[in-house]
């Protein structure tokens, strides 16, 4: 640390460069930690999460009563010890609440004033957050499992919705309506996701086990459909072609630079893909149990140096980097299935939502403090002092 | 070290014991206190212990880990960073891995763990965030209600809740009822308790109730005041002496002072004769008279104050002595015609109060304290019943003698009219009903058997000594009760007289001879009782009679136009059918008799054998006379056994004996063959495999049921094989007979 400041200092290094090492050593200590806690709103499972992405401050979960709850994420009491307060919630006693779970709720990507919501009730609203009020809702035939708004699109205010019929829908913000039907896919839609690269480009997943990449402006058809085996006939029989995963493909995430895009499948695998020419990289994760028979939401980390991907794994949280497939870690902390994690990039904290209801908070460890006798035994918290007896005999 | 830890463990935990051994677990105790790196060893010695498929020991574990729990930082971190599978193994919170059995340790194993992570919770739930996250996790996700000792699931404890709301529901129905039906039955009480309460004052003064006696005193000698200057002397002394006779006469003559203001004086001294005659009437009711002039000294005492007329009164020389009078409580009633109807009165108001009042006042209490309802009804009940039992209670103490009552129901056969003849209504004769029963039937009816008619025809005085002087009393006492079978058909019998006659003929008929002889009479009706009822037919109908029709056959000719059959005989005579009009099959497969012998063949244990085969005991062969020690009598038997016994020795000389020779292999070490014959060995199998942990519960045993060992044969891999192969041969037989039709053909 102090070589990195001290090469920082000299001007030897790129200001970059101390960025990701501090930040990879902090998310490779991604911890729980007693002093960081998220009010406990949800009754039932948490279903997504998101944090906005213009200041990383607030938090949106959705839970499978319909629930959606607003964390504040910002500890600014000057104390380490904080939780995260709800500042509002579209409760069950709320007019316009979700009637069944709530798939995935997302952040209007530019401003914290709007955000959206996707339920298997088939809906997806459109909030506005300072009246907690919908301001629009689009209704679908099928139950919604997930949807997606482009972070980057600036000429285009679409959302990528996929239900359960076999049809990608797009509806246009801007005129309140579907304008646009993506087809290609088998069967139901379980995770859609635009590329944070190019504004057009949308991959989407689907239990038939393919993966599709579309151009939005192409009317005709897909741009890729990616295979496992890269093409080689060979090896694959006749079905399994062009199919991404051998089961359902659940999960989908690209890369924050855009290039790569990591795929979840029940057949317990993670696949890494090239995007732009939808080249299978064969990295292996090892088996990565996934049990989930919705989409699955999944994360990977930003600005560290290996990357980080955050996988729900059962009731823990496994944490591979993304380009070796290697198991760094696995957080245990939920008492049941964890359907969900977000990274919150500012602060390299982590948060997961499970079906046991509540949201936990991975913060990076601190450092030792420095091993002075003295301060150690005023800090020292009396639950963690031993409780032998003094006597021989006792034990 | 690490091995005595491992030891240690093992032994802690196998022991099977509620209480960990004190001793031990000092031990353990000790060795871990030493360095951290024992602790991790000891936790994951326990990890594995708990992961066992036993919940004693799971316990056991549990009980060491919360020993250490509370001792060690390093074993708390080591515990709550895999406090996941921890609650899994130990408070089933994974519904797929449930706890092991033996199914009480397991309740009992989650009842501690759930107490002991509150516990901990209250202690280090601050310091150690995912001991809390697992206490809420437990709290709110699988709803454990730590305050409930009982671990209960959620649906559980809501069907509980249902039930007792349910419950609750109904007990308020009912107890609404009930209070309806006391607010209609609370006069009634009323008025019978005062009734009896009227009756008892009027049968006995209460010794004890002086009070009473003074208020109603007061009133009566200020009417008596009132009425006439002359009486009132006597009515005075009246009043100081007799109270609880001029509270009776107060009660039998209410508003006398009224009726007397204008009687002449004659007609008041009439009364006082009258008076004068009631006075006489306590020495009839036989009241103990020391107790009687206790109630006469004490009101005296009481109403009088001044003295000397008390002294006066009482013809005593001063007032400087003390009379002491004991006061015997047990007092007898004895009935007698004057108080007849006061007691009948007493006994109908007791009779209603026992069996209709009192049960149903302590059922109301009952429901009201079921109800919940805590008011004013309920005070009420418990008044009541207070107030009935205190009655009873009375009534008991009362002794009362009474005379012997004669039921007048016992009358209705006899001619005298009764009030109580008018209760009973003419009822038609109920239909299939016999008035008269048959001989051989009146065992069946409970009643004895009928004299000889002829006896009853000719009239009583003729009667045989067939019955005993005895049970003829006893008959006819029987007859008296209107409620026994045997007094309706004395009644029956009297009326039908036209039906004895028959009876008579057809009891004579068959002896002409009319034998007087008990014998022969007893004889015949035993056979008679013997014979079989058979149902009427129509081959009595017919009985004697010659049937012209019996036994043909008619056959119509064909009505068709152009068909017909060319020879057809009109009437066909059959011998079978005409037969079969005239004759009845009867099949009389004999009586069950039960077997009365025992096998009695000894059995190895010394015992003789208990089972009552008929021929043949399936275990010592057929069945032969014995006698006490279980030996056949008859010698052939007793040599075909001994030559059994021979055969049978032959076939494992006795110096083989197992047990012997499993000694003799021990001390030598030949193998001699012994376990040739422990196939069936009575301790061999025990012996040879010891159980590892034999102070654990044995679950084997406990799952070794009927239902698994019918399962291991059942579902035994080979029997499977043959079942699917014999299915398989007969599908496929199905298919070579159709081999030839495409569509058996293709499945």
């Amino acid at each position: 640390m102090l070589a990195f400041i001290s090469a920082r200092q000299a001007g030897l290094d790129d200001p970059l460069r101390l960025r990701r090492a501090e930040c990879t050593r902090r998310v490779l200590s991604l911890e729980l930690n007693k002093d960081r806690d998220v009010e406990r709103i949800h009754g039932s499972g948490v279903n997504t999460l998101d944090i906005e992405p213009v200041e990383g401050r607030y938090m949106l979960s959705g839970g499978s009563d319909g629930v959606i709850v607003l964390y504040d994420l910002e500890n600014f009491s000057r104390k380490p010890c904080y939780t995260c307060k709800a500042i509002c919630s579209v409760g069950r006693s709320h007019p316009d609440v979700h009637k069944f779970s709530v798939e995935t709720v997302q952040w209007y990507p530019h401003d914290t004033g709007m955000f959206t919501s996707s339920s298997f009730d088939k809906t997806l609203k459109i909030w506005d957050t300072n009246t907690l009020q919908p301001a629009d809702v689009f209704n679908f035939e099928g139950t919604v499992y997930s949807h997606h708004m482009s972070p980057i699109a600036t000429k285009h205010c679409l959302i990528a919705v996929g239900t359960k019929s076999p049809k990608v829908q797009l509806c246009d913000l801007k005129s309140g309506s579907c304008s646009q039907i993506l087809q290609g896919h088998r069967q139901e839609v379980l995770a859609v996701v635009w590329s944070p690269r190019s504004e057009y480009i949308l991959a989407t997943a689907s239990a038939d086990s393919r993966v599709k990449l579309w151009d939005v402006r192409r009317a005709s058809g897909c741009l890729i459909t990616l295979d496992q085996h890269n093409g080689e006939k060979s090896k694959a029989s006749s079905e399994a072609a062009n199919t991404a995963h051998n089961g359902r493909v659940n999960g989908l995430c690209f890369t924050s630079d855009g290039l790569h895009l990591l795929t979840m499948g029940t057949d317990d695998r993670m696949r890494l893909w090239n995007s732009s020419s939808g080249e299978n990289t064969l990295v292996n994760y090892g088996k990565v149990c996934n049990e989930s028979r919705k989409g699955l939401k999944f994360t990977i980390s930003h600005g560290c140096d290996p990357e980080f991907a955050f996988v729900p794994y059962g009731s823990t949280i496994a944490v591979y980097t993304i380009y070796s497939g290697e198991l760094i870690t696995m957080l245990r902390g939920h008492y049941n299935t964890v359907d969900c994690c977000v990274f919150q990039p500012n602060f390299q904290e982590l948060y997961s939502g499970s079906k046991d209801c509540n949201i936990l908070a991975w913060v990076p460890a601190l450092r030792e403090p420095i091993p002075d006798e003295d301060a150690e035994k005023q800090y020292l918290n009396p639950a963690f002092e031993d409780g032998w007896s003094s006597s021989d005999d006792e034990g | 070290m690490d091995q005595k830890l491992t030891h240690l463990v093992e032994d802690l935990t196998t022991s099977g014991d509620p209480q960990l051994d004190p001793e031990k677990m000092k031990e353990l105790k000790k060795i871990c206190k030493s360095s951290e790196e024992h602790i991790s060893h000891v936790y994951h010695l326990l990890m594995t212990q708990l992961n066992q498929d036993h919940a004693e020991m799971r316990f056991s574990a549990f009980q060491i880990v919360d020993e250490l729990f509370t001792r060690s930082h390093q074993f708390r971190t080591l515990i709550i960073s895999n406090f996941q599978e921890f609650l899994e193994l130990t408070v089933e919170t994974d519904y797929e891995q449930p706890l092991p059995p033996p199914k009480e340790i397991a309740q009992k194993l989650k009842k501690t763990v759930i107490k002991s992570v509150q516990e901990w919770h209250e202690k280090y739930g601050e310091a150690y965030k995912k001991l809390s996250l697992g206490y809420h996790f437990l709290k709110q996700n699988k709803k454990v209600d730590f305050q409930d000792v009982n671990v209960r699931t959620p649906a559980a404890r809501r069907r509980e809740e249902e039930k007792q709301k349910r419950l609750d529901n109904i007990y308020k129905e009912r107890a609404k009822r009930a209070e309806k039906e006391m607010a209609e039955m609370s006069q009634e009480i009323q008025d019978t308790l005062t009734e009896m309460e009227n009756c008892f004052r009027l049968l006995m003064p209460d010794p004890f109730d002086f009070r009473v006696n003074d208020a109603e005193l007061e009133p009566v000698t200020e009417r008596t005041a009132n009425e006439d200057k002359p009486t009132s002397s006597l009515s005075m002394q009246m009043a100081n002496c007799q109270p609880s006779l001029l509270e009776h006469m107060d009660d039998e003559q209410p508003c006398c002072s009224k009726d007397l203001l204008f009687v002449s004086p004659s007609l008041i001294a009439d009364r006082n004769r009258d008076l004068n005659e009631e006075l006489g009437l306590p020495e009839q009711k036989g009241v103990d008279s020391g107790e009687y002039s206790e109630a006469e000294i004490t009101a005296a005492a009481i109403s009088d104050d001044d003295s000397e007329i008390f002294v006066r009164n009482h013809g005593l020389g001063s007032h400087k002595y003390t009379l002491n009078l004991d006061v015997s409580t047990d007092v007898t009633v004895r009935e007698n015609e004057d108080n007849t109807a006061i007691i009948n009165n007493i006994i109908d108001a007791h009779k209603l109060i026992k069996n209709k009042f009192l049960p149903s006042v302590q059922s109301w209490i009952q429901l009201f304290t079921r109800a919940g309802i805590n008011d004013d009804c309920l005070r009420r009940a418990i008044d009541f019943k207070n107030k009935l039992e205190a009655a009873m209670k009375k009534h008991k103490e009362m002794n009362i003698d009474y005379k012997e009552r004669v039921r007048k129901v016992m009358k209705v056969s006899n001619d005298e009219d009764d009030d109580d003849e008018d209760e009973f209504v003419e009822v038609p004769e109920k239909e299939g009903y016999e008035p008269h029963i048959p001989d051989h039937l009146r065992k069946e009816y409970g009643l004895e058997p009928h004299s000889p008619p002829k006896a009853l025809t000719k009239g009583r005085a003729a009667k045989p000594i067939l019955l005993s002087n005895q049970s003829q009393q006893t008959r006819n006492e029987e007859e008296l009760d209107p409620t026994c079978a045997a007094a309706t058909l004395k009644l029956i019998r009297d009326k039908l007289p036209k039906l004895l006659p028959l009876n008579n003929s057809a009891s004579a008929n068959p002896e002409p001879a009319t034998s007087t002889e008990p014998d022969s009479e007893t004889r015949k009706l035993e056979e008679r009782a013997k014979a079989p009822v058979i149902p009427f037919g129509l081959d009595l109908f017919y009985w004697g009679q010659d049937q012209p029709t019996a036994g043909k056959i008619l056959k119509f000719s064909s009505q068709h136009r152009f068909w017909a059959p060319n020879e057809m005989e009109e009437e066909v005579e059959n011998k079978e059918v005409a037969e079969m009009l005239k004759s009845r099959y009867i099949t009389f497969p004999g009586k069950f008799e039960p077997v009365k012998h025992k096998c009695r063949a000894v059995m190895p244990d010394g015992r003789l054998c208990e089972r009552q085969d008929r021929f043949k005991c399936p275990f010592h062969g057929k069945i032969i006379p014995r006698d006490e020690s279980g030996n056949p009598i008859n010698p052939e038997d007793k040599i075909r056994e001994e030559n059994k016994r021979f055969e049978k020795q032959a076939e494992q000389p006795e110096w083989q004996d197992p047990e012997f020779m499993r000694e003799v292999e021990a001390a030598t070490g030949v193998d001699l063959g012994s376990s040739r014959y422990s196939g069936k060995g009575k301790g061999g199998k025990n012996k040879g495999k010891k159980r590892k942990y034999p102070n654990l519960t044995d679950l084997k045993q406990e799952a070794n049921t009927s239902r698994s060992r019918l399962e291991k044969k059942v579902f035994n891999k080979g029997a499977m094989k043959r079942v699917v192969k014999a299915m398989n041969r007969m599908d496929q037989k199905k298919h070579e007979k159709f081999a030839n039709q495409f569509n058996y053909a293709l499945n």
